[in-house]
């Protein structure tokens, strides 16, 4: 027995050291551009993402593109990958040439941890166009200052209202502020006799759908930190947010508004609420627009700018919140120079983003592909490609915590709306410090 | 003769002098059956566990190399509110899926045990939701109880009784993964179904001619002649209720609108937290919030307590097997 | 559609010489086997969901409207042709298959080994046996990963399969459990004949233990047939190394998901197992239990 336990021991160790073998071989440098492939150099490059179906099609379609500057590089997309596929990949050394991902909140520690490698070299290198991207774009690609990603088309959220039943309740334009909302929102619900919702003007509820803190913030001037704490105690956007949510909920009663709710159907169906007219008003993201004329033909809807906070109007007019799809050179991928062209392909190349726009249905990720003729823009998409034009977008706040303060804040949103939290001040104090306290011990 | 956990006792057995070639073999016999056991369990058990009590002492991101930081992981957890949320859960569903699974399954076998015809239909009827996949039964299981319009709801409306909001109300989301995990229960109730028709017939005839009715006769026979089968049952639904993931995960997206088929994990734990099971509150911080250093010491405290209750309760039932069977036998 | 399979061959076994004699016992007939027919139904209806929503156009699945409003039967056929559903066929197969043939390999012998031998360390073994399954997979998967990798088995299904051949606490426990209610008078017979180990547990203990043999084949394969996180980790980059369960993938993405496809396929993936279940079950659900042979 004690000879097999000597075994034992014996493998674990060289199980453990051929681990951080894996773990220690870095593969492609960090610092430093790697070459741009040679015209003769016979390359495949792996490209993985989280698509699937015709949007794997039509994203296949825009990599191949780029065989027209680089017939000798074959491209070999696998779609359906995760983000844990993609941090296992890497830890083991077998990573794709090129990953993406749809989750922007990951980019902190993409970033920090340098999973994704930092691309600075390469920009220096080739000055790509970087103006063209919009700021907001700009910022959740990078982490302090370390670009590890770059863009390939964005989502971006406004309010989508239903115009019969705006118009039914006397209301011919879109509400443009915050207390219009509350006001729109009231006169466009119908309650059954016994106090049940039939119609819901607007639903406040906190993590159904897309009412998710860090897609409301913006329009509230809500601001996440401050010399690099979590301020959301000391900004007067997340109290106001709170106090709008709290005031529509208790107009339809909490038990009332979670029957209804709990009974609407689910986002990605035919089901959605808004399909099915039971709400009138809803945040969402510019993709609805095709779906809502795909299953949905007899709701007549107009978009618009999600309305903003009353008492900061001006500046916050025609702001936005956006996400999207990143892609970035993981850490010991193979041909790391191909890759950046790739990359650099599917960010700026003007032709390739505006077929890829028009084919998924996304707001392209550069100026002059917001503009370019043959970018298919119908009336309600316009909305969000002029949103994207106005320049005041805002993204995901990048930390190295992953997704930890939405859900700190969602957490708390979602007690407080049920009326478990009384004392605002003091939960946002609290969540502040969850925030604080997981940034510390993530220590980047 | 005996069905128990029991020990073997050794010194019962032990060999006469002289018999140390024999003892020799059987040495080597055990050996040979065990080796690749006992291989697979080094490399796929033990290896994995050891990794893992050392990731617990360091903060590792899963890019960079893991860096010694002694108790941190720990203390932190000690002033960390989700993880004892995710405990609190967790312990919920050992207790009360645990029970609902075997009691159900009972119930359900011992339906099916006195049956006469349509048997084989019945059977596998009630066999067939285990073989659906996770995600998709639970996704079944949140369109039939959906509060407005679901067939469960239309069944209540019928009878006038307002059915809860199951997944979006915190106080019915556990008892709403609970029910899946019940409607799930067809491979324990194959089991269960199994040893109770396998109770001898003569055992029910003799307790017949002494007056005892249906009840009494499986109180008094058929439990007990299947106690071991129901000790299975526990530690497999433990073991099941230790590790609830894709049900929770499932479900609360679900509640939030944005289920998928794959399961969605971008809402973990909703409503309020009660479905943060430990599992996914593990998971959330080894992958979503990149700190496998912390999850690495969670998944340590949840194997020494599990492992704990284990030793406990396998002694547990030999005990009892001890005093009801009366002494180890076989 | 799977609710109706015939089962002729377990409804023959069972006791249907048992027929009602007096009124009490005709009511008593009626209340057990409506009490059995209700239960069946309930377990069997959210499977009639799946089947239900399968056959339904894409606006109407997951929709509050329960019956289909147009039965698209195609939508079986269709779901062949958005993924290649008969490879990954081939590789549930494959990792079912091998998985369950590398279970019973290794598991019996050990089980055997926990039942029937006795040895020193032998109960501190049976409680790590245990205590294996007590690791939570998502954590155990990490440092596993790293070393499949650095032997370059990823993007394929090795990773999966090869530890049956050598352990699987589920299987070992339930094995010992059936092995330990076989009297070891038969055991110590066999010996006395001049059996060694190994004849006395092919000979003896295999087929008086075929019932729990044959459980613990089932669930094994059930298992790995409806593996969902082990594929995605270690063949999600390699398309042709899918298996079944990884299929529901493809029907969801960035911003839609194809309920009717998810659920046929869904379904798809049960009929194997369904099958296996209907066909398999009579050599366990006689005997399938702890307590074996009675003395």
């Amino acid at each position: 027995m004690r000879k097999t336990t000597r075994a034992a021991l014996l493998c674990v160790a060289a199980a453990l050291s051929l681990t951080a073998c894996a773990a220690g071989k870095g593969g492609g440098s960090n610092s430093g551009a790697a070459a741009a492939p040679g015209k003769d150099d016979k390359i495949t490059l792996t490209v993985w993402s989280n698509y699937s179906d015709r949007e794997y099609e039509e994203v296949t379609k825009a990599l191949n593109s780029f065989k027209k500057k680089y017939p000798n590089i074959e491209i070999k997309h696998e779609g359906a990958q995760d983000d844990d596929k993609i941090t296992a990949g890497i830890r083991s050394g077998n990573p794709p040439d090129v990953a993406m991902s749809f989750t922007t909140d990951n980019i902190g520690s993409f970033c920090s941890t340098g999973a994704f490698q930092e691309l600075k070299p390469y920009i220096d290198r080739d000055k790509p166009p970087m103006d063209q991207i919009n700021e907001a774009v700009r910022s959740y690609t990078e982490y302090k200052g370390n670009r590890c990603a770059m863009p390939m088309l964005t989502d971006i959220y406004g309010l989508y209202f239903n115009t019969d039943m705006l118009s039914a309740a006397g209301l011919t334009k879109p509400p443009s502020t915050i207390s219009e909302l509350l006001d729109y929102a009231k006169k466009t619900t119908k309650k059954a006799a016994d106090g049940s919702i039939e119609v819901a003007g607007f639903l406040p509820t906190m993590m159904f759908y897309n009412n998710r803190p860090q897609i409301w913030a913006p329009f509230f001037g809500a601001e996440w930190d401050k010399d690099g704490k979590s301020a959301l105690a000391s900004s007067p956007g997340w109290t106001e947010m709170f106090k709008f949510q709290k005031d529509l909920v208790d107009f339809y009663g909490y038990d009332a508004l979670e029957r209804f709710r709990a009974g609407l159907g689910q986002e990605y169906s035919a089901d959605h609420a808004f399909h099915q007219g039971k709400i009138a008003m809803m945040m969402d993201g510019e993709y609805r627009t095709a779906f809502l004329k795909a299953q949905a033909p007899n709701i007549k809807f107009g978009t618009a700018p999600f309305p903003v906070l009353d008492s900061k109007k001006s500046e916050l007019q025609g702001v936005g919140f956006t996400t999207g799809t990143i892609m970035g050179i993981p850490k010991g991928a193979k041909n790391p120079g191909a890759a950046w062209e790739l990359i650099k392909h599917m960010t700026f190349d003007k032709e390739t983003i505006v077929s890829l726009a028009n084919g998924i249905k996304n707001v392209p990720s550069t100026k002059e592909s917001l503009s370019d003729p043959n970018l298919q823009v119908d009336e309600q998409f316009k909305t969000f490609i002029d949103l994207a034009k106005s320049g005041k977008l805002k993204g995901n706040p990048v930390t190295p915590i992953g997704d930890a303060h939405i859900k700190a804040v969602g957490d708390y949103a979602t007690e407080w709306q049920s009326g478990k939290s009384t004392d605002l001040a003091a939960g946002l104090k609290g969540v502040d410090q969850q925030i604080d306290d997981q940034i510390a011990k993530a220590g980047k | 003769m005996t069905a128990t956990l029991e020990r073997v006792d050794v010194r019962r057995t032990a060999p006469a002098k002289g018999r140390s070639r024999a003892r020799a073999r059987n040495r080597f016999t055990v050996l040979a059956f065990m080796a690749p056991a006992i291989i697979g369990f080094v490399l796929f058990f033990g290896y994995p566990l050891i990794a893992t009590v050392i990731f617990s002492f360091t903060k590792y991101d899963l890019i960079n190399p893991p860096e010694f930081i002694g108790l941190g992981n720990y203390t932190f957890m000690w002033g960390d509110k989700l993880f004892w949320t995710s405990i609190e859960n967790t312990l919920w569903f050992v207790v009360v899926v645990t029970i609902a699974r075997t009691v159900f399954a009972l119930g359900v076998a011992s339906v099916i045990a006195r049956l006469k015809s349509g048997v084989g239909l019945i059977r596998t009827l009630c066999y067939l939701p285990s073989l659906a996949p996770p995600v998709a039964a639970t996704l079944v299981f949140f369109m039939v109880l959906r509060p407005n319009g679901g067939p469960l709801n239309k069944v209540l409306d019928f009878f006038g009784v307002d059915s809860p909001l199951w997944f979006s109300d915190p106080s019915w989301a556990k008892p709403g993964v609970t029910a899946i995990m019940m409607w799930v229960c067809g491979d324990l109730m194959i089991i269960m179904l199994a040893a109770i028709l396998d109770v001898p017939q003569e055992q029910y005839e003799a307790a017949e001619l002494d007056g005892a009715g249906p009840i009494r006769r499986w109180w008094h026979i058929t439990l007990p002649t299947i106690s071991p089968v129901l000790l299975f049952g526990i530690v497999n639904s433990i073991i099941l209720a230790l590790q609830l993931f894709t049900q929770a995960i499932v479900a609360g997206s679900a509640a939030t609108g944005s289920a998928d088929p794959t399961g969605s994990t971008k809402n973990l734990g909703y409503p309020q937290n009660s479905l943060l099971t430990f599992p996914t509150f593990l998971y959330q911080t080894g992958f979503r919030y990149f700190d496998m250093g912390y999850a690495a010491a969670m998944a340590t405290v949840l194997f020494v307590i599990s492992f704990a209750v284990t030793i406990v309760l396998v002694n547990k039932m030999r005990k009892s097997s001890h005093a009801e069977e009366g002494g180890p036998g076989a | 559609m799977t609710t109706t399979l015939p089962n002729p061959v377990v409804v023959a076994r069972e006791e249907s010489h048992a027929k009602p004699r007096s009124p009490r016992q005709i009511l008593d007939w009626v209340a057990i086997h409506s009490i059995g027919l209700a239960m069946g139904l309930i377990f069997a209806a959210p499977v009639v969901f799946v089947l239900l929503t399968a056959v339904m156009s894409d606006d109407q699945a997951f929709t509050a409207d329960l019956w289909p409003r147009e039965w698209h039967w195609e939508n079986f056929i269709e779901v062949f042709e958005k993924a290649p559903l008969v490879r990954y066929l081939f590789n549930s197969m494959l990792y079912s298959l091998l998985a369950t043939l590398g279970m019973l390999l290794s598991s019996i012998p050990a089980a055997y080994a926990l039942a029937k031998l006795k040895w020193r360390g032998q109960n501190v073994v049976f409680l790590l046996v245990i205590g294996a399954m007590m690791l939570p997979p998502q954590v155990v998967a990490v440092p596993l990963y790293d070393t499949w990798s650095s032997l370059g088995l990823t993007g394929t299904l090795w990773p999966l399969i090869v530890p049956y051949f050598l352990f699987d606490a589920f299987s070992i426990f339930l094995l010992r459990q059936f092995m330990l209610t076989i009297p070891q008078s038969y055991v110590d017979a066999a010996r006395v004949d001049g059996c060694t180990e190994f004849q006395a547990l092919i000979r003896i203990i295999v087929p008086m233990a075929r019932p729990g043999i044959a459980a613990t084949a089932l669930f094994c394969f059930l298992f790995t047939w409806n593996d969902y996180f082990g594929p995605l980790l270690y063949t999600s980059e390699v398309k042709d190394q899918w298996t079944l369960s990884l299929a529901l993938a493809s029907f969801k993405g960035m911003h839609f998901v194809q309920w009717n496809s998810a659920m046929a396929v869904t379904l798809l993936a049960m009929l194997p197992a369904v099958v296996l279940f209907v066909f398999a079950q009579r050599s366990f659900v006689k005997g399938i239990t702890f307590t074996g042979v009675k003395g």
